[in-house]
């Protein structure tokens, strides 16, 4: 599949994705194609471990383009986001120009100090002022933890695609990049971002897909264990959780059965192995106090309907 | 008129009932709406569900919403709204409404405002009637008395607790070298960085979580309580309100803006259960469910104004408290009824609670809010735990 059959129609989104063991549904495949077609940022909402990031991460892959992540935290700003000077290495230039003696006129040797040589770009300004032949995907991860102040200044970069840096001038993207937005919901965003962005809310997927999910995720896994470990973490889900396994821990989960070289789901080995699905003491103590056989049993029935060839 | 007329109008009437429904959506949306059905096959449901749905709506909690108003109104689909469009406000909205107990500034029906109207001359003549109202216990407070009261509590919120940023300002008695503006100053001196200039950790606003018991027994204080968080949240800071009684309600939403009286009214009809009973430790795990676990506590002090009557099981309260207590920087209880004399906590639920709490307060006017506003203001810095038993003597 060619970057462009992705970007000509929602069923080549859905069939580029899924070469690249991205499974999305209809609904999500739609709103990437909009993103491509109408050169709007997208922002995908939805439990930890669903798979925000990796839609990004496929998608680029899929078009053929640079990922350019960028990981927000409390406190992020302009110097780590967008671009920063080269302090030490403009201290040591000037330096050497004393050092040897060269003649050349202040303003000159200003210019230089503060041109692109010196210049360190951070995902923001990477994504923007990148010469590549097809347009980066600009990955923006967990915008949520980020302040409030620093969304007021994507919102900028986000509509216009463009950055001042006082000292060089004005740069602006000469293709947009296909930007990904994801947050796990710890604040409420912007309404003023939300409203420049394609909003998404990622669901789990049901038994069926998922599946089929981690068929295409390990691929390696005999038929009957991937199923009935889908299926195990679909009974876990109804139990009252702490942390909900996402699509990661399932997938995380089977590649441990498969280290262990099992065929099938047994209590004993679903014990030794529950720290890949369940995070907290917590929830580990109160899936064992809930029978482990009978979940077991439960998950092999659920598996079973879902492989009729058994 | 043309297909794509009727698509345009089909829209917009649409975008009206959405709104109609409490979601907010504005002309921009609409536009992209319509740009979006243009790139995808129309006869596609599942398409032309996704693509009004990434462009119209902005939150998932408004998903259902939409979820119901797509199926009503493109698919005629009348078993899910009735038919009628106008009454999908109301079959949106299945919480009962509040009694009147509720506080509604504005409904002229209201008995109080008959009192109020009798004590006119008398507040407006008493400008030192500040005083009086800071020790004026809540619960015998009328409504216009209430509403100065708030003029007061937006003093107050101007003492929230602050937290060190990772961002760096520049400070003459900082840490750490400030490489950009020593560079600066260094071009002024032919190079030589002659002068130093040094940086600091910058303060920001640390989060305050508000958790108000909106019981029977705990009315008239949360009334006042939620003028006191109206006056926060509206100021812009970076305050979280909760309700609980027999369900937890998320009240930031209602609360901003720039009319006190308007957001109190529809932070009162977001309310459902004004006045009812307590189920303290439900309400918790409903709270560490829903949003501790996403973070909105981590690093926030955390208020709780509570009686501490719990009608529900005291182990589930104890063990909600020792999970809030893991994820946030410091709990304050607020107990009104610390402020009568001879008062010890001997709520079942109040003395589970007690040793998860770093600071306990009385509530009960507003002279015992200001020592609430210094608690928040203190606690900002660093864990100040207190031996609970210091504490119930000092009442």
């Amino acid at each position: 599949m060619s970057s462009n059959e992705m970007r000509d129609s929602i069923d080549g989104v859905q069939q580029a994705l899924a070469e690249r063991s991205y499974l999305a549904d209809r609904g999500l495949a739609t709103t990437v194609h909009l993103a491509l077609k109408l050169g709007k940022p997208v922002l995908l909402e939805g439990e930890a471990g669903v798979g925000k990031t990796e839609l990004a991460k496929v998608v680029a892959d899929a078009l053929g383009a640079r990922l350019i992540r960028l990981q927000c935290y409390e406190g992020i700003d302009v110097a780590h986001a967008l671009y920063d000077w080269a302090y030490a290495r403009q201290m040591l230039y000037i330096r050497t120009l004393e050092a040897t003696g060269d003649a050349r006129q202040g303003e000159e040797v200003l210019d230089e100090l503060f041109g692109p040589r010196f210049l360190e770009r951070r995902p923001l300004l990477d994504a923007i002022a990148c010469d590549d032949e097809i347009p980066p995907v600009l990955l923006i991860d967990e915008i949520d933890r980020a302040d409030d102040e620093f969304e007021a200044f994507l919102l900028e970069l986000l509509s216009d695609f463009q950055v001042t840096i006082p000292e060089i001038g004005t740069i602006t993207a000469e293709r947009r990049p296909v930007v990904f937005l994801t947050s796990n919901r710890t604040r409420e965003l912007h309404e003023a971002l939300k409203r420049r962005c394609l909003y998404t809310w990622v669901e789990l997927p049901d038994l069926e897909r998922e599946i089929a999910i981690v068929r295409a995720r390990v691929p390696t896994a005999p038929e009957r264990l991937a199923a009935q470990a889908a299926a195990f973490v679909h009974e876990l889900r109804t139990l009252d959780l702490t942390k909900q396994p996402g699509i990661a821990e399932t997938i995380d989960w089977t590649q441990a059965l498969l280290a262990l070289g099992q065929e099938e789901l047994e209590a004993g080995v679903v014990d030794l192995t529950l720290g890949s699905v369940l995070k907290f003491h917590e929830d580990i103590g109160r899936v064992r106090d809930a029978d482990l056989q009978q979940l077991v049993e439960q998950a092999r029935t659920a598996a079973d309907a879902q492989t009729p060839a058994g | 008129m043309n297909a794509g007329d009727a698509v345009v109008r089909k829209l917009v009437t649409f975008g009206r009932i959405l709104r109609e429904a409490g979601v907010e959506v504005g002309p921009g949306r609409i536009q992209d709406a319509l740009r979006a059905l243009d790139e995808i096959d129309l006869r596609r449901r599942d398409e032309v569900y996704a693509a009004l749905a990434c462009t119209l709506i902005a939150r998932r909690d408004d998903l259902e919403i939409f979820d119901r108003a797509f199926r009503a109104w493109f698919e005629k689909d009348p078993t899910r709204l009735g038919g009628k469009a106008p009454e999908l406000g109301i079959g949106i909205d299945e919480r009962p409404q509040p009694p009147a107990a509720a506080p509604r500034p504005g409904d002229s029906e209201d008995p109080d405002e008959q009192d109020d109207q009798q004590e006119e001359p008398d507040v407006l003549a008493a400008y030192s009637a500040d005083e009086r109202l800071r020790e004026r216990d809540f619960s015998t407070l009328t409504r216009t008395e209430l509403l100065r009261l708030r003029a007061l509590m937006v003093r107050l919120v101007r003492v929230l607790p602050t937290r060190p940023s990772r961002r760096l300002e520049l400070a003459p008695n900082g840490f750490q070298i400030a490489p950009r503006e020593t560079l600066r100053r260094a071009m002024r001196r032919e190079g030589e960085p002659v002068e130093r200039a040094f940086r600091r950790k910058k303060r920001v606003e640390r989060r305050v979580v508000f958790l108000c018991d909106v019981s029977g027994s705990m009315e008239p204080y949360s009334r006042a309580l939620v003028l006191f968080l109206q006056a926060a949240v509206s100021a812009g800071r970076k305050v979280e309100a909760f309700t609980f009684g027999t369900r937890l309600t998320r009240l930031t939403p209602y609360l901003g803006g720039y009319d006190p009286e308007a957001s109190l009214q529809r932070a009162s009809r977001a309310v459902p259960d004004w006045a009812g009973g307590t189920r303290i430790g439900d309400a918790f795990k409903a709270f560490n469910d829903l949003y501790g676990r996403r973070g909105l506590t981590r690093g926030s002090v955390v208020v709780i104004v509570s009686d501490g009557w719990e009608r529900g099981d005291v182990s589930q309260l104890a063990l909600e408290m020792a999970r809030l207590r893991r994820r946030c920087h410091s709990i304050i209880w607020v107990n009104p009824l610390k402020g009568t004399e001879g008062y010890e906590p001997l709520a079942a639920g109040m003395a589970t609670a007690l040793p998860y709490v770093d600071v306990f307060l009385p509530g009960h006017n507003l002279l015992a809010l200001e020592s609430l506003a210094e608690a928040l203001r203190a606690s900002g810095s660093r864990r100040a735990r207190l031996r609970p038993a210091t504490l119930w003597s000092a009442a």
